[in-house]
């Protein structure tokens, strides 16, 4: 397969995971706060196709649901009351990208059964709905805090590889206080300034926003590698001779050169942000209750009981494996296609 | 040459006799006194094996003058011994280097008499001289004892004087009903080895964690062996202590006590579960359950000890602020101040709710601060009341608030009911409780944000600029009586929380609690004390600055193979009585 | 050499421009250490403001930090405030367990990227090359806490592991040899955790630097003029895709102090990441300036050997 094939691929299951996450409301059962106290770190619920009896459906079902006696994730016996799934229904209602109020939903049960594909977490919340509503803010997140490090050092890093002499020298050392500095501080600082009545994804996003900020640095020196042999190219010396000035050939010549680098840089740097997420929750700067976000998700791992004796707390972190793939795919593939200075 | 042979081994014989009674002699005065031992109850088990425990953190000092954290003070606790020690299963006095005193009838002298014959961990006696030196250095304000204000009664420090070499009396200020249980975790320092260091101003730099083992002594049943930093610190027993059990087996029965530092509860459980450690101590609910399936095989037990002493509560921001530094503070305020806004937030508190989903099941609800665990000053007469949300209606209806459409509540004003609660994303449980909180008055149509910051920035909220409506916090008492807490209820205290340091008391309640808590701390008579601190009981559940919520039950793990195991829920939970522990 | 010179100087400044900046973003963050003590019913405010003045808290910014400066040319670095010790003999036995944590698992990870990348470069394309793309991409996707507590539920469920620290119990009484072994059965874990973690950035700048050289024209024309294989690679592509990998053993040597904090705090490894993240928390502000002083040390010495090393090994550098 052609990288070019290949970044098509990637590209287009990006744009399937994207979609899920845009349509959170569409594609999740449930909305993400909604508490069933009675089902806390309840098992994935089964989908039965074959009731008691042994006739076959063609809807699925699952067995059980308001009290905490019904065992979602069991067998079928005679007697337990059974719930069909539906396509389509009118579940709570939601807001398409925040703004559009909408009730329809991909599927759901009728009340009191409950359908938890891939469990529930310690307050009885469903874990599908908050991945799919979570994925919003993290990827939101994660494509913010990228840009901004690679936007940012994408320009330092021309000038300093550009000019050379003293404005690279004094911009690489920058480059090394910034990667070397505990910037936590200033996050902490940052957080505790802000208003309490500010919503929290707002202030999440803003700190993912100064984190990515001040990411630049390792951006800024791969564009300075880059630069600096690509200023040395026969058109460039030549548009020189031709008496071009330095921002245009900044412009039209020496950056252009670095596209695929900082493509490449993207995809990379959004898994990077993604989980950098997990440890700013396990810092105390993750976004707060209740809105999820992948990185609240996955710090629920870091408790030893979780791991023990709950399975089902891992899928999060499994479906988050296919995502992060398609993105070091893409970063292959424009790597391969762009062919560019390594380093 | 037969007889010169018997001569000669004769003289040798008597030389040796001689030698031998000079030496039984001259050791019998080195010793000093004969010791008067205290003599312990409890079953008897045998000497010998190494008992190994995880802290979380290591300790940040070996000084118990200037401990403050709890690790240090686990440590510590093994190192040293006080005069009069609170017996941590019965929650009541008992003598320990004091055998014996006598209080002056008007309740201000304590007359001590000290334990004859007892030595520190290197040897050297122990006597009255040890004592003045000691609370010399608690009481000097160079020195900066967390502990020095707990020694201060009625404005003025306790004095000391020394009667004879084993008597010591204490003077106080006024009468003081807790005067006893002042003396517990005072340990008692070797004059031999610090008094030089004190008398250059030096005493802070001594027994840090890097003073070598021979320039440390205590009286407590172990002494400092090793310490291994990032690693652990080994404790070995201490030849010279001054308990026995009742079959006269000297304490304490285990050779060496290995104190790991385990940073995380989760490698803690992990390490306990894999046969590392012996005992482990205060663990989540959650890694209970993990742990009890596995206990037969692993041979271990699990113990769930009940309620602490620990109570979470949620308060409200009832301080003067001005509207124009914190203009929206200001105007909540008009709802936190009315008592029955804060009655109907009570009452729609799912607590069981709490209890299932924060702590498992393992954990006790709570209306008032005093919890289930304390056994003397609980007050029966305080009601239970379940979570409804119609009495909630009722109460806010009353207080002039209504329903919108939509089912947000609005003030009389107007303006729809909205407000943060601020927690420290540290502590997982106060923000679990939060976000159950956030849903419970989600139910009475108020907009609850939680707000979860960092511990810093909530101290410096809550202490400095009281820039919050509403916060979840826990208090854990380290003793069961009601004084050490005196200034989270006297409305002049500094850890009043919700309206802390006030030059006169705000309200009519305030001033009858700072009444009631003046007269106990005076009032020797138990009984009387206790209906005095359950009226301060009754009013603070009738005006709640404080909405209780839930104490976490003490969970506690330790091998088969430990005897005597006897854990309790006042500090230290698993070694407060690590003489008595053997090994199988 | 100049240029090296001013390099060195240009480091110390730079060391200079760091720890102040660690006191004043320690600064800006509310609170302080002694602000935890507020919230303890038994201690009065007067005592805490009394600690707080015998600490020198209380003075300006600069003030402090001058005299933080004296201290460190004293080689004491400040005093804890939690532990009331130098801070320069606390931080320099846990950072000798790190470094010798970083040390085994920086050289395991190397060990295991060169002959692997070396090989996924020769047979570009083919399955073997794409599963360990796959493989590598799948670790990459995983959250490096995740490793560290599977190698511990590892360690638990089999036995075959020591759970945490860097001792057993009973070393004292061991021969150098028996301890040695000890710490080595204690070093596996975190040190193979580390590694994974590690590893596929190294291989797949191992590879994508070994294909850069295989399919350089001189290379080919090697082939052409048949060159056996193993030749080719050691003698002949190996030597040119040096380079980029050069810089990487130097940044290597650059992070050997600051990634190995969430391995240490999960695997009980005692070195400088539990004590750095308990200082963070509570804001023992002289541990944590320390500790990112010394890990700026490392961070900078490993740049400047990076840079040294390129100058060595390409001679068109030196020309410029």
């Amino acid at each position: 397969m052609t990288p070019r094939r290949k970044l098509q691929m990637a590209l287009l299951a990006l744009g399937c995971f994207h979609g899920f996450v845009l349509f959170a409301g569409f594609f999740a059962p449930y909305d993400f706060s909604a508490q069933d106290r009675e089902h806390s770190y309840a098992a994935p619920t089964r989908l039965h196709f074959v009731d008691a009896q042994g006739h076959f459906h063609l809807r699925p079902f699952v067995c059980g649901g308001a009290t905490e006696a019904d065992d979602l994730a069991g067998n079928l016996s005679d007697g337990t009351s059974i719930y069909a799934v539906h396509f389509l229904v009118r579940g709570a209602p939601y807001k398409i990208a925040g703004i559009i109020p909408a009730r329809l939903r991909l599927f759901g049960v009728a009340e009191p059964g409950r359908v938890f594909l891939i469990g529930t977490d310690g307050y009885g919340r469903d874990q599908l709905s908050r991945f799919l509503y979570g994925g919003q803010i993290s990827l939101l997140a994660g494509l913010l805090a990228a840009f901004l490090a690679v936007s940012l050092g994408a320009v330092i890093g021309a000038l300093a590889g550009f000019y050379g002499g003293w404005v690279d020298e004094s911009l690489m050392r920058v480059a090394e206080l910034f990667l070397a500095s505990p910037w936590l501080y200033l996050l902490f600082a940052v957080r505790a300034a802000l208003p309490l009545h500010v919503p929290e994804w707002q202030i999440f996003i803003l700190l993912v926003g100064v984190l990515g900020f001040l990411g630049w640095a390792r951006p800024a020196r791969l564009v300075r590698g880059v630069v600096l042999s690509a200023k040395e190219r026969n058109f460039v010396v030549a548009a020189r001779g031709f008496g071009a000035s330095d921002t245009h050939i900044l412009r039209r010549h020496v950056l252009p050169q670095t596209y695929g680098l900082l493509l490449t840089q993207v995809a990379l740097l959004v898994p990077h942000y993604i989980l950098a997420e997990v440890t700013l929750s396990f810092l105390g700067l993750g976004v707060g209750e209740p809105v999820p976000s992948w990185g609240s998700l996955l710090s629920q791992l870091q408790q030893y009981f979780v791991l023990a004796s709950y399975w089902w707390m891992f899928l999060p972190a499994l479906l988050l494996v296919p995502l992060f793939l398609a993105y070091y795919a893409i970063a292959n593939a424009l790597q391969e296609l762009f062919q560019p200075v390594t380093l | 040459m037969g007889i010169i042979r018997f001569r000669r081994s004769f003289g040798v014989a008597v030389a040796a006799a001689a030698f031998l009674a000079a030496f039984l002699v001259l050791s019998l005065d080195a010793a000093g006194p004969e010791v008067e031992w205290m003599v312990t109850d409890n079953p008897t088990g045998h000497t010998g094996g190494r008992l190994a425990v995880a802290l979380r953190s290591e300790p940040k000092t070996l000084n118990p003058v200037l401990a403050e954290d709890e690790t240090s003070r686990e440590v510590i606790n093994c190192l040293t011994a006080d005069l009069i020690h609170i017996n941590r299963g019965s929650q009541k006095i008992e003598p320990a280097l004091a055998k014996s005193w006598s209080i002056s009838r008007d309740g201000r002298q304590y007359t001590l008499q000290l334990r004859r014959g007892v030595k520190f961990s290197d040897g050297q006696p122990f006597d009255a001289d040890d004592v003045i030196f000691s609370f010399q250095v608690y009481l000097d304000e160079k020195v900066d004892s967390p502990q020095r204000d707990l020694l201060v009664v009625g404005g003025k420090p306790i004095v000391v004087e020394k009667m004879d070499a084993y008597t010591v009396r204490f003077q106080l200020a006024q009468p003081y009903a807790a005067a006893e249980r002042l003396f517990d975790s005072v340990a008692m320092l070797p004059r031999h080895l610090l008094e030089s260091a004190y008398q250059k101003n030096k005493f802070s730099d001594t027994w840090n964690i890097s003073t070598a083992a021979a320039q440390y002594a205590g009286l407590g049943p172990f002494r400092l062996k090793e310490y291994v930093p990032g690693q652990r610190i080994a404790l070995e027993r201490n030849p010279y202590y001054w308990k026995q059990d009742h079959k006269g087996v000297r304490l304490p029965y285990a050779d060496e006590i290995d104190f790991l530092f385990v940073p995380s509860e989760d490698a803690q459980v992990i390490r306990f579960q894999a046969g590392d450690t012996d005992i482990l101590s205060r663990f989540s609910a959650d890694n209970f359950s993990v742990l009890q399936t596995q206990q037969s095989a692993r041979g271990y037990q699990v113990r769930d000890l009940g309620p602490g002493l620990e109570y979470n509560f949620l308060f409200f921001n009832l301080n003067e602020v001005s509207a124009k530094d914190l203009p929206e503070v200001a105007r909540k305020q008009a709802w936190f101040q009315d008592v029955k806004f804060r009655q109907a937030v009570s009452a729609a508190i799912d607590r069981e709710g709490i209890i299932r989903l924060v702590y498992g099941g393992r954990a006790t609800p709570l209306w008032g601060h005093v919890t289930p665990g304390n056994k003397l000053w609980g007050d029966a007469q305080i009601p239970h009341p379940q979570k409804s949300l119609d009495h909630a209606k009722e109460l806010l209806k009353s207080a002039g608030f209504s329903w919108k459409q939509d089912g947000s509540l609005a003030d009389s004003h107007g303006s729809p009911v909205e407000f943060s609660i601020l927690v420290s994303s540290s502590n997982t449980q106060r923000t679990k409780m939060a976000t159950i909180i956030q849903e419970d008055l989600a139910g009475l149509g108020m907009k609850v944000h939680v707000a979860a910051l960092e511990f810093g920035a909530v101290v410096s909220r809550l202490t400095k600029t009281h820039d919050y409506e509403a916060a979840i916090m826990g208090l854990a008492s380290g003793d069961a009586d009601p004084t050490p807490e005196m200034n989270v209820w006297l409305s002049s205290g500094e850890t009043h929380l919700w309206h802390p340091k006030q030059a006169r008391p705000a309200t009519p309640w305030e001033a009858e609690i700072d009444g009631l808590m003046q007269q106990q701390l005076i009032t020797l008579d138990y009984p009387k004390r206790k209906r005095l601190y359950d009226k301060v009981q009754e009013i603070i559940a009738q005006n709640l600055p404080i909405i209780c919520l839930a104490s976490p039950n003490i969970l506690v793990a330790a091998k088969n193979r430990v005897g005597n195991f006897q854990p309790a829920i006042l500090d230290s939970y698993t070694l407060w009585n690590v003489e008595q522990i053997y090994l199988q | 050499m100049k240029y090296f010179a001013r390099r060195i100087v240009h480091t110390a400044l730079l060391l200079l421009a760091i720890s102040f900046l660690c006191f004043a973003l320690v600064q800006i963050s509310p609170s302080d250490y002694f602000d935890a003590m507020r919230l303890n019913p038994r201690i009065s405010s007067q005592t805490i403001d009394h600690i707080r003045t015998a600490y020198g808290m209380d003075r300006p910014l600069v003030v402090r930090y001058g005299r933080w400066l004296h201290s460190t040319f004293q080689g004491e670095m400040g005093i804890s405030l939690a532990y009331n010790v130098p801070v320069w003999p606390l931080l320099r036995v846990r950072a000798q367990n790190t470094l010798l944590l970083t040390g085994t698992s920086t050289f395991l990870a190397w060990l295991i990227a060169i002959p692997l990348g070396i090989w996924s470069a020769e047979k570009r394309g083919t399955h073997g090359d794409r599963l360990v793309g796959l493989a590598t991409s799948a670790i990459l996707a995983v959250p490096d806490l995740l490793v560290y507590l599977a190698l511990l539920l590892l360690a638990v469920r089999t036995g075959w592991f020591p759970t945490g620290g860097m001792e057993s119990l009973g070393s004292a009484g061991m021969s150098t040899w028996g301890r040695m072994g000890d710490t080595v059965r204690h070093l596996v874990l975190p040190a193979m955790g580390l590694a994974v973690v590690a590893l596929p950035v190294l291989l797949r700048h191992v590879r994508s630097a070994m294909v850069d050289a295989l399919e350089s024209p001189f290379v080919c024309a090697a082939r052409g003029h048949g060159i056996p294989r193993r030749r080719l690679i050691y003698r002949y592509a190996l030597p040119a895709a040096v380079n980029p990998l050069v810089t990487l053993v130097g940044l290597s040597v650059a992070a050997m102090l600051s990634t190995s904090l969430l391995a240490e705090v999960i695997l009980s490894w005692p070195g400088m990441g539990p004590l750095l993240l308990e200082a963070i928390f509570s804001r023992d502000v002289y541990i944590v300036t320390g500790a990112v002083m010394l890990s700026s040390m490392f961070l900078m010495a490993g740049n400047l050997l990076a840079d040294f090393l390129i100058f060595v090994n390409d001679p068109r550098i030196r020309v410029e």
